[in-house]
């Protein structure tokens, strides 16, 4: 059984800023204010990084690309 | 095809299948391209780095081993053409006075940096705007390392496991870059508010 005084781990409130630390482990932040402040802080930084977004290429990316590549020949993998 | 896994579409690709590979670089293109934009801060630098990681994986898929993850092959490729440039980068703009390779004055005058004598293009306004917001800008400031572990983790969604891979890195030291790569970010965030 985990003692419910017990700090989180980097790791545990990495999981807590997620929403992925078991509830039992989670209990510890209702009494201690300084992993409620710390898990707080780093949802926020956390919450930032998963909302940015992909950017794109220029349009014709793929056209560039394929004009460098040699696809092989259906033969040449029947000789593997 | 855009149901079927990487690895079936590498099968295929291996067979001779162009649509596989036009596949591939469909899945690829944006996440790819986005690692290397964040790395190396400049568009029209990123997108050549992004050919130049998907030309070598496509023309080297026959030697893909299908037991790694296609993704992590491709990440891995694409962060080592980013980390190389920025090594070579620090190398040739530490001096104002020229690149340390540079003999004689004509080298250093064409080598040197001039500050304030370029006007910004229309791609440079591209580059304000996307990597411009606070949280861009503090990404930006991180060490090279710190930067491409805490973007597979917390916008690629890999695990420190599969980042250490990835990146061919112990998984300590994975999870010591994350740790001090978010309280950096933490710091120039909060610095901001204040």
């Amino acid at each position: 059984m985990t003692d419910l005084t017990m700090h989180l781990t980097t790791e545990e409130i990495e999981l807590w800023a997620q929403g992925l630390l078991p509830a039992a482990r989670a209990l510890h932040l209702a009494d201690c204010s300084l992993c409620r402040v710390e898990g707080d802080r780093e949802r926020k930084v956390i919450l930032e990084l998963v909302q940015l977004p992909h950017f794109a290429p220029t349009a014709g990316f793929a056209d560039r690309v394929m004009a460098h590549v040699k696809v092989p020949t259906p033969s040449d993998s029947w000789k593997v | 095809m855009s149901a079927a896994s990487d690895q079936q579409v590498v099968a295929w690709a291996k067979q001779g299948h162009d649509a596989a590979f036009r596949e591939l670089v469909r899945r690829y293109e944006r996440p790819v391209f986005s690692l290397l934009y964040r790395m190396v801060r400049n568009h029209a630098l990123a997108e050549d780095l992004a050919q130049e990681t998907f030309i070598k994986v496509l023309n080297g898929i026959k030697s893909y081993r299908p037991e790694f993850k296609f993704s992590s092959w491709i990440f891995k490729i694409a962060n080592n053409a980013a980390i190389d440039h920025l090594r070579r980068k620090s190398i040739d703009t530490l001096s104002l006075d020229g690149a340390p390779s540079a003999e004689t004055p004509e080298q250093m005058r064409a080598t040197s940096l001039q500050l304030g004598d370029r006007a910004e293009s229309p791609l440079d306004e591209v580059e304000n705007r996307e990597l411009g917001t606070a949280i861009e800008r503090a990404i930006g400031r991180l060490r090279p390392e710190y930067r491409s572990c805490i973007l597979l983790r917390h916008v690629e969604g890999y695990s420190y496991e599969e980042i250490a891979e990835t990146l061919e890195l112990p998984l300590g030291t994975v999870k010591t870059y994350i740790h001090r790569a978010r309280n950096e970010l933490r710091g120039y965030l909060e610095d901001r508010r204040d």
